[in-house]
């Protein structure tokens, strides 16, 4: 890329490791407003959690990005140029709602979806056969559709869209409708085709999920953006600055030492011999010096920071107590 | 290879391995050939019961002269007419004659114990009227009347020839009867064919709709090509349709026709099917009506036939293709066939229309409605159709194609945009005021 193409290019040269950016992008319906100048930006690579509450307007955006709907106002950028309507055939889509012909079988259809993404028919039969043994599916080939449950036609469907190997992967709520063995299953599929370089926006509210798998999200709530960025920088950022302390000594004896600095938020509880409470530290005190003085009144087991889970975040912005 | 391609192959295989594709293709000409000759055999085999009328002839003359058939028997009888239909309740009818009938024809009487039928009526009063013409001739007092009278009567069968310029001398047969017939059929089989077909275009895309597989095929194909695709891949099953349906009654016919065929009719055929100069003189010796002769020589004549099988595929085809392309725009917009009704009315209007006008239109095919009607691209398939078997010049049947064809592209553009909003829209009814605005939007 050189330099004299940037001048020109609405997109500044740090945004280039972003494959998909969002900008100020609005979209009206009668009677709503699903987003409402929203910005965002998907860097190349990773696995971007697109968090909210139903309605909040994520399969807006989701649609907008695979250019179902048009914005009302605002821009996508894929990467350093605007949208266009070719840019699909790189866009892998797993939709909430399984789309598949209840009618045809299995096997057939997923052929038809490859050579529809570009696959000759034999390099989809290939691969789809690979697939089907990773997933244990390969009795389904000759099955019809209807015949499957939903758990089952959405395991056909991920690999249908993830089988021609495009650089955007879209999933609109993977795991609804997957057992734990599965959704697992699904989980490293996902971060494998990561690792080999695919980026993948994925739109959940399973909180659990994101912790484990995503890198960066963004939180939409009432059609806004309200909160965006690296998952353990989120994390951190609202940490609450709250302790796990574990130890083995008198209760009385700890309290005296770090009371002033510390605010007690749960009981002293014993587990055999150890005994262990939740501190929160004041802002202005110093953490070193908290350790400092607990060491000196008690055996001190382990010191931990408790980093607020993305479920405890989630609530707390989505109700707005950040 | 192209996308639209796929998925006209996908449409068309999932189609044609329908059981009930393979049903219909192989019986409906098997049905076609049973609602053709079951009338005739019904006619042939059904002579209706026999009829008993007694005669009360107060003229004398007329009771001896008429004449008993299969179905008709007359039996005089002296009863006065009270007597008579009070008892004779076992006969059909009694007919009662006046005194003077021949200079007083009206005063005929007719009882019947049942229901009576426009067909014996018009027998029995056929035979009045002759009876009655011939007393009078008779007061003439005319020489040899019976002979001249047997000599007199005559019956006219008409062969129609069309001049054709362009082969000139040779003047080529053809059936009115034939033609009226063939175009009847063809008129219906393309208005079948439009409506079936197209509502398979909506059901389809409807069902598309529901089950969102389009938001899974949205990365991969546009919306355009998804809907060209569904129509062409509709379009083939009903061409392989038709092409079948032509080979099985083509062949069929071919094979038992000639078999079936009196020899002496055969010959009459051939003569005319050769444009022979004698093949009037031959048909009229053979004991068949000429007319029936034309009329089988027509339908038999294989240019014929082809010409009209090919312009049968061709009009299909256009208005098909014409009329999907609405269907599938409706079929987009609504979420279910039984909110579509309303916005097909604008769809089932032409179509009926265009039957109606054919029925008119074949009575008189050359006539300005009928050229007018047969030009309009909405009832043009049906109309122009129906019309072919007469031998229509040539530039008004490719006007007529051209015509056609293009509104198909026009209506598609139309209907594209349509289809292309109307697909992700969910729940929401929209009427046709929000369908125009939706050719509007900017995509």
């Amino acid at each position: 890329m050189s330099i004299f193409a940037d001048i020109e290019n609405p997109i500044s040269q740090e945004t280039i490791m972003d494959l998909l950016t969002v900008k100020n992008v609005s979209k009206q319906y009668v009677g709503h407003k699903a987003l409402d100048d929203v910005s965002l930006a998907i860097p190349r690579g990773s696995v971007y959690g697109l968090l909210g509450p139903n309605g909040a307007g994520k399969t807006t955006l989701i649609r907008i990005i695979n250019r179902i709907t048009a914005p009302d106002s605002g821009q996508v950028f894929f990467g350093d140029r605007e949208l266009s309507p070719d840019d699909v055939y790189r866009i892998g889509y797993l939709p909430e709602e399984r789309g598949l012909y209840k009618k045809m079988k299995v096997g057939e259809q997923a052929v038809f979806f490859a050579r529809l993404k570009g696959l000759s028919r034999r390099d989809a039969i290939a691969q789809l056969k690979g697939w089907f043994i990773k997933f244990g599916i390969q009795d389904w080939w000759n099955k019809k559709v209807e015949e499957l449950s939903k758990g089952m036609a959405q395991k056909v469907q991920f690999i249908v869209t993830v089988l021609h190997k495009p650089e955007l992967l879209i999933f609109d709520e993977p795991f609804s409708g997957f057992d734990p063995i599965n959704a697992n299953l699904l989980k490293e599929e996902i971060l494998s085709l990561r690792d080999q370089g695919a980026t993948v926006i994925f739109s959940t509210h399973n909180m659990a999920s994101v912790e484990e798998i995503c890198d960066h999200i963004t939180l939409i709530n009432k059609s806004h953006n309200i909160l965006s960025g690296n998952v353990d920088e989120i994390r951190r950022r609202y940490g609450a600055n709250v302790f796990e302390v574990a130890y083995r000594g008198e209760e009385e004896a700890l309290h005296k030492a770090v009371g002033e600095r510390c605010e007690w938020i749960d009981g002293s509880q014993s587990e055999s011999v150890y005994r262990t409470v939740k501190l929160h530290v004041r802002n202005d005190a110093d953490v070193r010096a908290v350790i400092a003085a607990a060491n000196e009144a008690v055996e001190l087991r382990s010191f931990h920071e408790i980093i607020p889970s993305m479920n405890d975040i989630f609530i707390r912005a989505v109700n707005g107590k950040l | 290879m192209s996308n639209t391609f796929i998925i006209i192959q996908r449409e068309f295989n999932e189609r044609v391995r329908k059981k009930s594709f393979i049903i219909t293709t192989l019986l409906m000409p098997v049905l076609m050939i049973i609602l053709m000759v079951a009338p005739a055999l019904i006619m042939q085999y059904s002579g209706g019961e026999e009829k008993r009328i007694a005669v009360i002839d107060e003229s004398g003359i007329v009771a001896s002269q008429l004449q008993s058939n299969d179905e008709l028997i007359f039996e005089p009888t002296d009863l006065s007419v009270d007597e008579a239909r009070k008892e004779l309740t076992d006969h059909y009818a009694v007919l009662c004659i006046g005194s003077d009938v021949v200079a007083n024809p009206s005063d005929v009487k007719f009882y019947v114990n049942s229901s009576s039928s426009i067909s014996v009526e018009e027998a029995i009063s056929n035979q009045l009227e002759h009876l009655i013409e011939t007393e009078k001739l008779k007061q003439y007092n005319i020489d040899n009347l019976q002979q001249i009278l047997d000599e007199v009567q005559t019956s006219v069968s008409m062969q129609t020839f069309r001049n054709d310029k362009s082969q000139e001398g040779e003047t080529e047969a053809q059936s009115s009867i034939a033609a009226t017939a063939i175009g009847y059929v063809l008129g219906f089989i393309l208005y079948m064919f439009l409506l079936i077909y197209g509502a398979m275009v909506m059901q389809s895309v409807i069902e598309e709709k529901n089950s969102r597989v389009l938001e899974v095929m949205v990365s991969s194909v546009r919306p355009f090509q998804l809907m060209m695709g569904k129509i062409f891949g509709i379009a083939s099953v009903a061409v392989v349709q038709i092409v079948i349906w032509g080979v099985l009654i083509g062949g069929v016919g071919a094979a038992v026709l000639p078999q079936l065929m009196p020899e002496q009719m055969a010959a009459g055929v051939e003569a005319m099917q050769e444009g022979a100069p004698q093949a009037a003189e031959v048909a009229a010796a053979s004991d068949f009506d000429p007319e029936m002769v034309q009329a089988v020589a027509s339908i038999t004549d294989a240019g014929y036939v082809t010409k009209i099988f090919v312009c049968l595929l061709l009009f299909v085809l256009g208005g098909y293709l014409l009329y999907s392309a609405m269907f599938a725009a409706v079929g987009s917009a609504v979420d279910s066939v039984q909110d579509a009704q309303q916005l097909q009315t604008p769809i089932m209007v032409p179509i009926i229309l265009a039957l109606l006008m054919m029925l008119a239109v074949i009575k008189d095919p050359n006539s300005q409605l009928a050229f007018w009607f047969s030009m309009i691209p909405l009832t043009s398939p049906v109309v122009m159709i129906a019309r072919i078997p007469y031998d229509i010049p040539m530039w008004e049947i490719v006007l007529s194609l051209v015509l056609l064809y293009a509104s198909f592209i026009g209506m598609v553009w139309v209907a594209a945009k349509i289809y292309r909003v109307g697909i992700f829209m969910y729940g929401k009814k929209p009427d046709l005021k929000e369908l125009w605005k939706w050719v509007r939007y900017p995509f």
